[in-house]
């Protein structure tokens, strides 16, 4: 698919965003980025077992995460929405907190690296398990309407290579027939660890599967964050107001490895990554910031500074914190204290 | 004189609507190649299977009522999508992977009342020893394969078959598959197409849509009602042909399966039809569908429909329809017969073919 996006644009089409939210959109990117890299250092450092890059997804997750409604919406994501969890809500310090598996981690530092959950921020658990959580994201819609909670939607993501699990199927399916307030959003990186597109499906658009379920099915540039953002804002609206479900696919690029126990180059070139480098999100949209005056060199520079310095903030704080006691191993996993979510 | 009938037969037997349009090609394909046109044999020959899946499909509802069998599944409304697509099969070298509701599709392609009857009195001469539910028919011989009644089950299987057609370079050969429409829910059905499709494998995927599943109808089974509209997303191409008329689904399921032998990839083949009588004789369809609505479909009853126009076009006269369906029925009270007199199973074979002995591998 070609790569337009509004660079380069005589005047900037914001589709409705404020010029603070098009900072916000961009200051995510660059924190997304800086995340991502800090839990590749960890880990060859020996600090994190394992991190997940989600390198050239800044784009369509700064922009879904805009478009969702905090307090409100339900975000059902999957392994490599670092930069959807930091723009509906979640910290830095809550990220690091996940890669090192400390105790004061949402998951009291028993989930995987990368797999965070927030009950406040409306972020479900994360599933390792590729597909596990779209039924789950369809029971939550389900909910939404049974109980007539109007306004709500669910906001579910998955890379190109869940659209091959069953369980996307009868998601898709159930969610058609029930008309249920639920935006599907595949970020379509092209590759599923190893499995190339076109070893993952007969044809290389996955919206064009939205008319066999009767549903609107859209596509777009996910490099591109404010076409992002229009994108999913039109189809939560649409969920949110009764109008059922919608699938996206927003295109965009795994740069790195699918994570840090993963070697690309033993199945794709370097060629191929460096082509797809000349698209990359981060610094297009930082051109898209300087060039339609919504930020000068100068303050761009200082909120990487800024960042960076939080980052490692962060970073110190969720190291110094301590591991769970071994006593609690059981805990959570039997009845106890614990408040159904609502 | 043949051709003629096809094409007349297509706009006319059953009357029905069949939205988009019957024969759509979505989205269009270069390589195919039109079916051959059915001999006047060939149109007499799918009449007998329709009216003989009719009577058997009849004396199993019989048998179960005065207790003599415990089971039997229903296929009426389902003969002509049946007649045709066993008509488009190539017997000694194509694959069947059916359901459970294919009585006139295994008696179309070789499957003997007799074999049948073995099956529903679950006699041990039968194919799996009476071991398997009445109408699970299966034989190596005419290359079909086990039936599951586990929805969608068969898929995966049958997708392995043409998987392993297209590694051994067996050109010429290709799978048919058979599935209700319920069955397109299932996981396991999405994972197949796709599967296929990105191998491009040599199989037809053909939905026999009856509106039902079980109690549940097609407003509850998908958002929209066209099951083929789903092969555009998996990149192969999708018909949808009106199941009441046995010359239009032979055409549509000899194409896509000629396609399918000389490499063309997947098709997904929708034949619209209907379930005139409950799910299974364990089933009663009173509680959830109206009698009005099975009354509207009998209107489009592709068997009486497809009698008349072949007497119509001169095929048969009255004398030898009814000489056709007295022939059938004997041969249907023979097979009974002859069946519910064969022995059951000894108990001490309870475990063969269940451990390590001499079964042959499937080729």
């Amino acid at each position: 698919m070609a790569k337009t996006d509004t660079q380069g644009s005589a005047a900037l089409d914001k589709r409705g965003l404020t010029d603070d939210q098009l900072r916000a959109m961009f200051r995510n990117m660059l924190q997304q980025r800086q995340l991502d890299n800090r839990g590749f250092q960890l880990n060859r450092q020996g600090k994190v077992p394992f991190a997940l890059g989600s390198e050239g997804h800044e784009a369509i997750q700064a922009g879904a995460a805009m478009a969702f409604e905090r307090g409100k919406d339900i975000l059902a994501p999957y392994y490599r929405d670092l930069g959807l969890s930091l723009g509906v809500g979640l910290t830095p310090y809550e990220i690091l907190l996940s890669l090192f598996a400390r105790a004061a981690d949402h998951n009291g530092g028993r989930q995987f690296p990368n797999h965070y959950s927030s009950k406040k921020a409306g972020v479900m658990s994360f599933s390792s398990i590729l597909a596990a959580h779209i039924p789950h994201a369809v029971g939550a819609a389900h909910a939404i309407k049974m109980r007539k909670e109007a306004g709500r939607a669910v906001l579910v993501t998955c890379g190109d290579g869940t659209t091959s699990e069953g369980e996307w199927h009868e998601s898709m399916n159930f969610a058609s027939i029930h008309k249920l307030p639920i935006v599907m959003l595949v970020e379509n990186n092209e590759w599923a660890i190893s499995t190339p597109l076109h070893l993952q499906m007969g044809q290389p658009e996955i919206w064009k599967r939205a008319e066999g379920y009767g549903m609107p099915g859209r596509r777009f540039n996910g490099f591109d964050p404010i076409e992002t953002y229009a994108n999913v804002k039109e189809a939560l609206d649409r969920a949110r107001s009764g109008g059922g479900p919608t699938l996206l696919e927003g295109t965009c690029y795994r740069f790195l490895a699918h994570s840090t126990d993963d070697n690309d180059m033993t199945y794709r070139t370097r060629e191929e990554v460096v082509e797809h480098r000349k698209d990359d999100p981060v610094p297009r949209f930082e051109r898209v910031i300087i060039d339609n005056g919504l930020m000068t060199i100068a303050e761009v520079d200082a909120m990487k500074k800024e960042i960076l310095k939080e980052t490692n903030e962060a970073t110190d704080r969720a190291e110094a914190m301590p591991y769970p006691e071994a006593a609690d191993l059981y805990k959570h996993v039997y009845e106890g204290a614990w408040q159904p979510w609502q | 004189m043949a051709r003629p009938i096809c094409r007349a037969a297509r706009t006319s037997l059953s009357g029905r609507r069949i939205p988009p349009r019957p024969g759509t090609i979505t989205p269009p394909v270069t390589s195919t190649t039109k079916a051959p046109a059915l001999t006047d044999e060939q149109l007499v020959a799918m009449l007998r299977v329709m009216i003989a899946q009719r009577t058997l499909e009849n004396r199993g509802f019989a048998l179960n009522r005065q207790g003599k069998i415990p089971f039997a599944s229903a296929s009426e409304g389902h003969e002509a999508v049946q007649a045709g697509a066993a008509m488009a099969f190539k017997r000694g070298s194509d694959i069947l992977c059916p359901y459970y509701r294919d009585l006139g599709l295994a008696l179309g392609v070789g499957l003997t009342p007799y074999e049948v009857m073995l099956s529903l009195f679950a006699r041990a001469a039968d194919h799996s020893a009476g071991r398997q539910f009445p109408h699970h028919y299966a034989s190596k011989k005419l290359g079909i394969h086990t039936i599951s009644s586990i929805i969608a089950a068969q898929l995966p299987h049958a997708v392995g078959a043409a998987y392993a057609i297209k590694i051994r370079k067996q050109t010429g050969r290709a799978v048919l598959a058979t599935f209700g429409d319920g069955c397109t829910s299932e996981g396991e059905w999405h994972e197949s197409l796709n599967f296929a499709a990105v191998h491009q494998l040599p199989i037809v995927f053909l939905c026999e849509n009856n509106e039902w599943a079980i109690s549940t109808p097609l407003s509850k089974q998908m958002g929209q009602p066209d099951v083929a509209k789903r092969a555009a997303g998996y990149g192969i191409p999708g018909v949808i042909v009106d199941g009441m008329d046995p010359i239009a689904c032979y055409e549509a399921v000899a194409e896509a399966l000629e396609r399918a032998r000389t490499g063309g990839g997947p098709t997904l083949v929708e034949g619209k039809c209907y379930r005139f009588l409950s799910h299974t004789t364990d089933d009663d369809d009173r509680t959830y569908r109206s009698r009005e609505e099975v009354e509207a479909h009998r209107s489009s009853d592709p068997v009486p429909c497809f009698e008349r126009l072949l007497v119509e076009r001169g095929l048969l006269t009255e004398a030898s329809l009814d000489a056709l369906k007295q022939s059938v029925l004997k041969e249907a009270n023979e097979a009974t017969d002859a069946a519910e007199a064969m022995p059951y199973a000894d108990p001490a074979t309870l475990t063969d073919n269940v451990y390590a002995g001499g079964h042959e591998p499937w080729r």
